[in-house]
């Protein structure tokens, strides 16, 4: 080639320099991700407490044992079913308030829009705990909530919130909602934003109507985004503690108890480490493959 | 004005006061309940504005002991919150700036040099994907082992690395906007690849580097469940202690509020400052 | 055609702002039934959004807009039948090329079977078939004006608006497609309202042209009106290339006689006498007369009797193939330029005499800006 020998050197150098680039954080993730990941996976095979007195790696073997007593453990299976009910419940209408909200502030134009926005956006900020305390607070017995039912409805429409479950759930589903409702909005209105308005013009022109510009224009350039912003959100709330742990603590008995409150308990409060690294390994499993089937539209779509 | 046009004014009104009340209430009550002296946190009717404000449930959070009115002597046997505080005033800024600056040097390698290829930077987004517990339960074998338990080192290894994926992934997008034929031309003047990317490039992106960090910022300052494992007396963070108010001081709903409040302080700054960059951090730069 | 004269759209007082800037001020136009009228001016002129108030994509601030004697201002776009083509096609990048066509079509509730009659009909006229079946986004880019057109052509507009369609061709390109433009014009027989800032394309395509500047309307005419006789200052010295030479005279009478003049020249005007009168700004005028009308006396034999003479130097020698542009100084200083065949060599500083016919010099009021004719 005609290329002067500096050239090549520059390419080797480059190819140097990346490779120093990224070491720090491979480092990170070998030490935090990869090396803890092959080791759950032996501990999910081994049977190991940690007051059983043997060092981790002198436990006995256990086969499959664990993963049996997992896939047999009614915990465990109400917990993930409870855990994915709170996901389609919170996620779908996270999804429709935000979509609604985010075309109102679109299409609509008045004074103070962009404050508005502003305010609808601070919840997503906040510490899970805090958004938990503050519902926690609000769904006291003799909290506000009850106190504009009881003036609304009278003294019996009083309802003790945290001692029936399905009740229970409905206000963690409620924080997590009014939590992560601007997420959707913030995502789909900015997608809105970001959408070149011919088309939509080219198709009032060529006789659409509001609705029908929305459903077969709007909708289709918006649905990247929308999946985009339903993956994101359905994995984050599928990772649902902090709220659960704060407002209910999993009460009352077991009956609100997700999916990582559970592996939390039987890791760190019961000690069995072994069968919370089994269970751990089969969450991984399943949101891996649901993950994988919520990108393959999307990719289609790109 | 005719008078279909203010009736449509007055209804987009309503609806968007409608939906800021609902967004503000819950941090509203928080707010004012924090200033409440115990008779009024469960009084009946319930009050927006307490009749009789006081800062004594934002002093007992700092100086349980000291008897300076009723709350203090309710909640006398409570640990101070100044440790937590501390601890997350040390833990949070120095994992955010760790996070940066590798996200910064990967990002560089991977968007010009494709270092790491196509596997390495999706590999981070799994540390975000994956719910944190299950990557908790072999982290607490190991860090038994090293003896990073109830460690400020522990937690900073943990925030660093699980918030590389939105370091990297935002400041690479934002490399990515930097056209090459910039860095190429200070390249032909002479510049070495690192004097190029140091006095070029990163003097470009200030200002999402600055956006990522504050990102991060709010992720490591709200973490809760790593918190919670790792940490037991000397390492506890900030949110921990929110939760240990909210259980084990039960009723004292006056210092929880108020707690709340200075917990959510910073994050509401930062993410105030940060509001035209939420989407592409939250999103990991995929939506801009 | 008998009823090419009938107006089919007409534009009364139109004025457009934006956020306290004007737009479109005060506009008046009559669009013919059938023509294919150009609307040509620099960029921000208020041309694109003259279109879009006809497509009531913007509403006027003032004024009203009639379609066959009826108002239709208030009119959403949906309901004006009005096809209005996109600078980028807007195509609707995530349906296919038959989706696109039978859009309108669909949202009209026409019954499926005519649907796919009208949009075969229309996708052959415009050789789409073969694509008919692929998605919009991946057609090239004069693939995506035919569908574009066609899209817009299948609901049967009462007309046709065009924004600058052409812009994103490149430039060898860009004349193929205008030739095309013309034709199916002719095969379509359509009213066509066309924007573009290219004044060969106004020229070439355009019945009439409307030439506008800074939210009005400088002129309406037909080609040869807009380029031969243009109306003002503004038109004189947009339209052509090289543009018009624009000289600064003075008037002025002595012995009975009326003169324009210059430091270069003398010129009797006499039989313009009442118009140069009529001038707002006297004694100063603005002469104004086109590079190629500017000739060389000793290279043409034939009568040089009554030509304006100017004694100048070249300063500059442009060669254009078969012609050739040149520069020259008078004396004064004045910049003048001239086409004229390449048959004779310059060179610069080269001293030369050149001249035009006086009756060919167009006159303007540099006040008003008004041309005097």
């Amino acid at each position: 080639m005609r290329f002067p020998i500096q050239w090549k050197l520059k390419w080797a150098e480059e190819r140097w320099m990346g490779q120093l680039l990224i070491l720090p954080m491979q480092l990170l993730i070998w030490f935090v991700l990869i090396i803890p990941m092959l080791i759950v996976i032996y501990l999910s095979l081994v049977s190991w407490q940690p007051i059983m007195g043997v060092d981790w790696w002198q436990a006995p073997f256990a086969g499959l044992s664990n993963y049996v007593q997992a896939v047999q453990d009614p915990r465990f299976l109400t917990a993930m079913g409870r855990t994915i009910g709170l996901v389609l419940v919170a996620v779908s209408l996270e999804f429709l308030l935000g979509l609604a909200l985010a075309l109102f502030f679109h299409q609509q134009e008045f004074p103070g829009k962009r404050i508005f926005a502003s305010i609808l956006l601070y919840p997503m900020m906040l510490p899970w705990v805090v958004v938990g305390l503050c519902f926690y607070l609000l769904f006291l017995d003799k909290g506000p909530v009850n106190y504009i039912l009881i003036s609304l409805f009278g003294p019996s429409a009083s309802v003790q919130w945290y001692q029936n479950p399905i009740l229970a759930l409905m206000t963690i589903a409620l924080a997590d909602i009014w939590q992560w409702t601007p997420f959707m909005f913030l995502v789909i209105y900015s997608g809105l934003g970001a959408l070149p308005p011919e088309p939509v013009e080219a198709a009032m022109t060529l006789g659409a109507n509001r609705w029908e510009i929305f459903r077969y224009i709007v909708f289709p350039m918006l649905k990247p985004v929308i999946l985009i912003a339903l993956i994101i959100r359905t994995l984050e709330a599928f990772k649902i503690f902090d709220l659960v742990y704060i407002m209910t603590g999993g009460g009352p008995g077991t009956s609100t108890e997700s999916l990582s409150l559970y592996l939390y308990r039987t890791g760190f409060i019961y000690g069995q480490l072994s069968y919370a690294a089994a269970m751990a390994l089969l969450v991984l499993i399943l949101v891996a493959l649901v993950a994988r089937l919520a990108v393959r539209p999307l990719e289609r779509e790109l | 004005m005719p008078k279909r046009a203010w009736t449509s004014v007055l209804a987009r009104w309503g609806i968007v006061l409608l939906v800021s009340l609902i967004t503000l209430t819950p941090v509203v009550w928080v707010l004012s309940l924090s200033f409440k002296p115990p008779q009024e946190w469960l009084a009946y009717p319930p009050t927006l504005i307490p009749r009789q404000p006081t800062l004594e449930n934002y002093l007992v959070l700092f100086w349980p002991g000291n008897p300076v009115g009723v709350v203090s002597e309710m909640v006398r046997t409570a640990e101070p919150v100044t440790r937590a505080f501390i601890n997350s005033l040390i833990i949070v800024p120095i994992s955010t700036a760790l996070s940066i600056v590798i996200g910064f040097l990967a990002a560089y390698g991977i968007s010009r040099f494709g270092a790491g290829g196509n596997f390495l930077p999706f590999s981070v987004l799994t540390t975000r994907m994956f719910p944190p517990i299950a990557f908790a339960v072999p982290l607490l074998v190991y860090y038994r082992s090293l003896g990073l338990i109830d460690t400020h080192l522990g937690l900073i290894l943990m925030y660093t690395t699980f918030t590389l994926a939105f370091s990297l992934w935002m400041i690479k997008g934002f490399i990515d906007g930097i056209p090459r034929h910039i860095e190429e031309a200070a390249i032909l003047d002479g510049a070495s690849r690192w004097r190029v990317m140091f006095t070029i490039t990163l003097p470009l992106i200030r200002g999402g580097l600055a956006a990522a960090a504050l990102f991060v910022f709010i992720m490591n300052w709200t973490e809760f469940l790593f918190a919670l494992i790792f940490t037991s007396r000397f390492a506890v963070t900030l949110p921990v202690q929110v939760s240990r108010y909210a259980g084990a001081v039960g009723r004292y709903y006056g210092p929880q509020a108020a707690l709340g409040i200075i917990a959510s302080i910073p994050v509401l700054i930062a993410g105030y400052l940060i509001q035209r960059y939420l989407v592409r951090a939250f999103t990991f730069g995929l939506v801009k | 055609m008998a009823h090419k004269e009938q107006v089919l759209i007409r534009l009364e007082g139109i004025t457009k702002e934006f956020n306290g800037t004007i737009a479109v001020q005060d506009l008046n136009l009559e669009i013919r039934e059938g023509e294919f009228l150009c609307f040509l001016g620099p960029s921000g002129c208020g041309k694109t959004t003259t279109l879009r108030m006809i497509a009531g994509l913007e509403r006027p601030t003032r004024g009203e807009i009639y379609l066959r004697d009826q108002r239709i201002t208030d009119w959403p776009p949906q309901r004006r039948n009005i096809g209005f083509m996109f600078q980028n096609y807007a195509l609707f990048q995530h349906m296919s090329v038959y989706d696109n066509l039978a859009f309108g079509l669909r949202v009209r509730r026409v019954p499926p079977t005519e649907i796919e009659r009208r949009v075969r009909a229309v996708a052959q006229a415009l050789e789409l078939e073969p694509v008919l079946n692929l998605r919009a986004s991946r057609l090239d880019l004069s693939t995506m004006q035919r569908v574009a057109l066609a899209r817009i052509l299948v609901i049967e507009p009462q007309v046709l608006l065009l924004d600058e369609p052409l812009n994103n061709f490149r430039p060898g390109l860009r004349e193929l497609m205008r030739a095309e433009l013309k034709r199916w014009q002719y095969q379509f027989g359509r009213t066509m309202v066309y924007v573009t800032h290219d004044q060969e394309e106004a020229l070439t395509l355009g019945d009439r042209v409307v030439v506008m500047n800074a939210g009005r309307v400088e002129q309406v005419g037909t080609p040869d009106e807009v380029y031969w006789r243009p109306a003002t200052l503004f038109v004189a010295g947009f339209i052509g290339r090289p543009p018009m030479n624009l000289i600064p005279v003075e008037y002025r009478i002595s012995e009975g006689h009326a003169f324009l003049i210059s430091p270069d020249f003398e010129m009797r005007v006499d039989e313009r006498r009442a118009l140069i009168e009529a001038s707002s700004f006297l004694p100063r005028l603005i002469l104004g007369i086109r590079p190629e009308q500017l000739l060389i006396p000793d290279l043409h034999a034939s009568s040089h009797e009554g030509l304006v003479r100017i004694p100048a130097k070249v300063d500059l020698v442009r060669p254009l193939g078969r012609k050739l542009i040149l520069d020259l100084k008078t004396r004064s200083g004045l910049l003048i330029q001239m086409v004229t065949p390449s048959t004779r060599r310059f060179a610069v500083g080269d001293d030369l005499e050149i001249a035009f016919h006086p009756h060919q010099a167009l006159l303007f009021d540099p006040h008003t800006g008004q041309g005097l004719y």
